[in-house]
């Protein structure tokens, strides 16, 4: 009896407890990790310059909290409750974040419209923006942009043979080397190679959810075809691309194994610390498609520019924020040109703002950071945002239901069963039906 | 023949217990009631009252404090279930069997919340919970009047508060202790396996997010998907728990056998530094196994220490794939297994030092003066021994095998990969769980999974312990 009495007296304190919790919390604003000390001094500027706009102290409580930006997106949706009310996630989250009835508020203000109408490149412009119910919104603010490089190493590739991977190869074969190490074999990093374009013309037949369609992808072309038989001859050189391996692309560079790598911003620091004065930065390079390769219209010659996702972080609000009020104004503010230029001079965040290149001063100065973000903003003439924002399905279409194991076979052809351009070509209509469908062909 | 119906006669038996089980259920049930009403009944105008007004009999019989605590009890758990106060937008009271039962209905538009049915799936589990516990608070509540009707009726004074208060400390010591425990494991371990439970009759996946997409009931069908033969989960369960049950095989009887023959060896007379040889073994465990694992994984890269010196050898002129980028699933497996023998010997070797330690002498003694040799006491007295101990052992240790994350997730990731489908060639049931949950929100397919491996694991427990020595002959060695 008085087991029980114990034993609900303790549940019911419990309960008490759990519904009594959650005093007002402070409007929260989540960043990556490493901009925290950069954003929470811009958001004192922000409260100081809000006492000098209304005469008034801001009325709340401002807390910046560095996150992963990563996974921001799905720590969000794990619990929107507790979720910031102002959070920093990659374009591509968008679909999930606004499936169904959306977690994140449309932005509203007609000064912030502009604002991202005027700074922002079009590409970003299309993928900021979502369908809830029928209408269009704009939910992203983008801020920073990112794209693929090229690192390598300056003790054995010449900055003439870092434009081309015949060049890089020639280096890798000269010095007996790997020419090219890869972080991962995902949708992602063998995006230099299928979404190469033609670099005279810079035409692809490559389709991918266009205009966030599910059914408009197509990489059965020819071109397509022949850039992964080049793909395919570049993996099997004994010189050429290695897949991913358990020591790790830093290994790999560090110890001499291979003399270059394909990566992001946030690669940088560890390539750095790989390579040091011998680190080398520049765009993706091009390739030539040679007779073994060519197939149908894609012919013996042809020079295909490698391609990259060209992304962009952007800020989402969350829907029903108890601070909706504010939200905007700060994202004026923490989005601004000015803010974005701070924001590359002091913690190198490459910028959304389109003609950063040419009006920010720091891209002008000859540093390794300079030549980082140079060839981050020329890649975005190659490349394109990856357009899964539309819906929740298209990102694990694209990246969960096994279509990026299948490309890495092509590329691998462990059993040579993927020799002939037939068989690439029946391997990419499994991939095609992956990206439409989730399933593979019956 | 014998065998045959012994065999006949244990399931017979089994199937009798299961029955009775049911049987007893039923008996008890019905007593329940009958005692329910003869309280009513039988009980004083206090004991009648506390049937509506919880506390009113203790009240009746001046046990104020704890007629105030049914009181109170009573009338927070009405407050509640009235009033359905909303916790993070979601009411939990009566509104929670509603929404338990609809999984929500507000599909909430760009401005307004959906209805968000993971937490009313939740608060209809705690709300059940809660009546639970608001019945048993109730049932105790009317016995303790009737109790103290019973005292009364003896000649003896009904119990006040501070004797059971004094009681609980002292001859129900066990019940104050025991009871943080069992709220423990009702919040922490039981609530959230029916919880588990209940998502795999749901459609709550990545196109079903919580608080954005309503999700619904959908019966048996998640477990349907699994047979269906269409799909990746269909097409990869198979091969993915074939190899979990190879894996756990393999990864115990490795370490069982290994341990045990280590132990032999080190507590065989004449062997020097015994001490020194168990430690150094010890040492593996005294590193966190994590640790361990990412050595061992760097150790066997492609440009690791080992590939370098088979290559320096002459032994391979290329660098070996042994974990996730290996050319044959087997090469990986094999390699997985191997370390995982390097890891988990030195724990059976421990334990089976200390078995060896405590073999009764007298075992021996009798055995040397039946004129048996060394080697038929080795056969007939210490490996019985050994084994009879160490079978509860053994049967855990397959299980743990079963649901091994740790040496997976960080030597292979599950690698190589599978062209076509997520789950790869080294994946077990748990680790391709994690990706299913964690990497793609397929939360329902993931819990049909959880289930299948708790029916898998919990059937090899009991029928394995249940047919061991250790189960049949517990006596045997005391």
């Amino acid at each position: 009896m008085k087991k029980l009495l114990l034993l609900m007296a303790l549940a019911m304190v419990v309960l008490f407890t759990a519904a009594g919790c959650g005093g007002k919390t402070p409007l929260t604003i989540w960043v990556g990790s490493e901009s925290e000390a950069f954003y929470t001094a811009k958001m004192e500027e922000y409260k100081a310059l809000y006492l000098e706009t209304t005469g008034e102290e801001f009325p709340h409580e401002i807390a910046v909290k560095g996150v992963d930006t990563g996974t921001a997106a799905s720590t969000f949706l794990d619990d929107t409750e507790a979720g910031a009310d102002i959070f920093t996630a990659a374009h591509d989250n968008l679909g999930k974040l606004i499936a169904g009835s959306s977690s994140v508020a449309p932005v509203q203000s007609q000064a912030l419209l502009d604002q991202i109408q005027a700074d922002n490149p079009a590409s970003f412009l299309e993928v900021i923006k979502g369908t809830v119910n029928g209408t269009e919104y704009t939910f992203g603010i983008p801020y920073i942009a990112q794209s693929l490089v090229l690192y390598y190493n300056k003790a054995f590739i010449t900055e003439t043979q870092a434009q081309t991977w015949e060049g890089i190869l020639e280096a890798a074969v000269d010095n007996n080397k790997q020419a090219l190490s890869l972080a991962g074999t995902d949708g992602f990093n063998n995006s230099f190679i299928l979404l190469a374009t033609e670099a005279e013309t810079g035409d692809t037949s490559l389709k991918l959810y266009e205009n966030g369609v599910q059914e408009n992808c197509f990489g059965t072309g020819d071109d397509t075809i022949a850039k992964l038989k080049w793909g395919q001859n570049f993996f099997n050189h004994p010189n050429g691309a290695k897949a991913p391996t358990d020591s790790g692309w830093e290994v790999e560079l560090k110890d001499e194994i291979s003399i270059s790598f394909i990566g992001g911003a946030w690669h940088y620091s560890a390539a750095k610390a790989a390579l040091g004065d011998d680190l080398g930065i520049t765009i993706l390079p091009t390739f030539t498609i040679d007779e073994t390769e060519a197939y149908g219209d894609a012919v013996t010659g042809t020079v295909y520019q490698s391609g990259t996702f060209a992304d962009t972080k952007a800020f989402f609000m969350k829907k029903g924020s108890a601070y909706q009020e504010y939200l905007e104004d700060i994202l004026l503010f923490l989005t601004s040109k000015d803010v974005q230029e701070e924001s590359f001079e002091q913690v190198q965040n490459l910028p959304a703002y389109k003609n950063a290149a040419d009006e920010f001063a720091a891209f002008q100065e000859d540093t390794l950071d300079a030549q980082l973000a140079a060839a981050q903003v020329r890649m975005f003439e190659f490349g394109i945002p990856q357009p899964f924002g539309f819906s929740s399905k298209f990102n694990t279409y694209y990246y969960s239901k096994g279509a990026p194991e299948l490309i890495l076979e092509i590329l691998k052809n462990p059993n040579g069963n993927l020799t002939t351009h037939e068989a690439i070509l029946a391997q990419m209509q499994k991939v095609e039906s992956l990206w439409k469908t989730g399933l593979q062909p019956q | 023949m014998s065998q045959i119906s012994e065999r006949k006669n244990e399931k017979s038996s089994e199937t009798s217990r299961f029955l009775s089980f049911f049987k007893n259920l039923g008996i008890k049930t019905k007593n329940a009631f009958l005692k329910f009403g003869n309280r009513f009944k039988d009980g004083s105008i206090g004991t009648k009252l506390s049937h509506f007004i919880m506390g009113s009999g203790n009240l009746y019989h001046k046990q104020i404090a704890k007629g105030l605590i049914y009181l109170a009890l009573q009338i927070a758990f009405l407050f509640i279930f009235i009033t359905s106060p909303e916790v993070n937008s979601t009411p939990l009271g009566f509104k929670s069997i509603i929404n338990f039962i609809t999984l929500g209905t507000e599909e909430g538009d760009i401005f307004n919340p959906t209805d968000n049915s993971m937490l009313m799936l939740l608060f209809g589990v705690i709300v059940f919970g809660l009546i639970g516990l608001f019945l048993a608070a109730y049932s105790s509540n009317i016995k303790s009047s009737y109790k103290a009707d019973l005292d009364k009726r003896k000649g003896k004074k009904p119990t006040s508060f501070k004797q059971d208060i004094e009681s609980l400390l002292d001859e129900r010591f066990h019940i104050a202790m025991l009871t943080p425990a069992i709220i423990g494991i009702l919040i922490f371990t039981i609530l959230p396996t029916i919880f588990m439970i209940l998502i795999a009759f749901t459609n709550f996946d990545s196109q079903h997010p919580a608080g954005q997409v309503l999700f619904d009931w959908v019966g048996l069908k998640n477990f349907a998907d699994i047979f269906s033969g269409t799909g990746e989960i269909s097409v990869r369960f198979g091969p993915v728990l074939g190899w979990t049950l190879i894996w756990a095989f393999f990864a115990t009887s490795t370490n069982y056998i290994g341990g045990i023959l280590l132990a032999l060896l080190i507590n065989k007379k004449g062997i020097k530094l015994k001490k020194l040889w168990r430690t150094v073994f010890i040492l593996t465990i005294a590193l966190p196994q994590f640790i361990s694992l990412l050595a061992m994984r760097n150790l066997l890269s492609e440009y690791g220490p080992i590939n370098a010196m088979l290559l320096e050898l002459g032994i391979t002129d290329a660098p070996i794939s042994f974990l996730s980028n290996a050319e044959s699933a087997w090469t990986a497996r094999i390699t997985i297994i191997v370390i995982n023998i390097w890891i988990g010997v030195p724990y059976t070797m421990l334990m089976t030092s200390g078995i060896l330690m405590n073999v009764p002498t007298e075992l021996y003694e009798a055995a040397q003066i039946d004129g048996a040799t060394k080697r038929q006491a080795f056969f007939n007295i210490t490996i019985p021994y050994i084994l009879f101990i160490t079978t509860p052992y053994l049967i855990t240790s397959f299980i743990g095998n079963i649901t091994s994350f740790n040496v997976i997730y960080l030597l292979t990731g599950g690698g190589p990969g599978v062209p076509g489908y997520k789950a790869g060639e080294t994946d077990l049931l748990v680790t391709w769980l994690y990706k299913l949950t964690i990497d793609e929100s397929e939360y329902n397919i993931g819990s049909v999974i959880a289930i299948l491996t708790f029916i898998i694991t919990a059937s090899a427990t009991l029928i394995s312990y249940r047919r061991s020595k250790s189960f049949k002959e517990e006596d045997a060695f005391q």
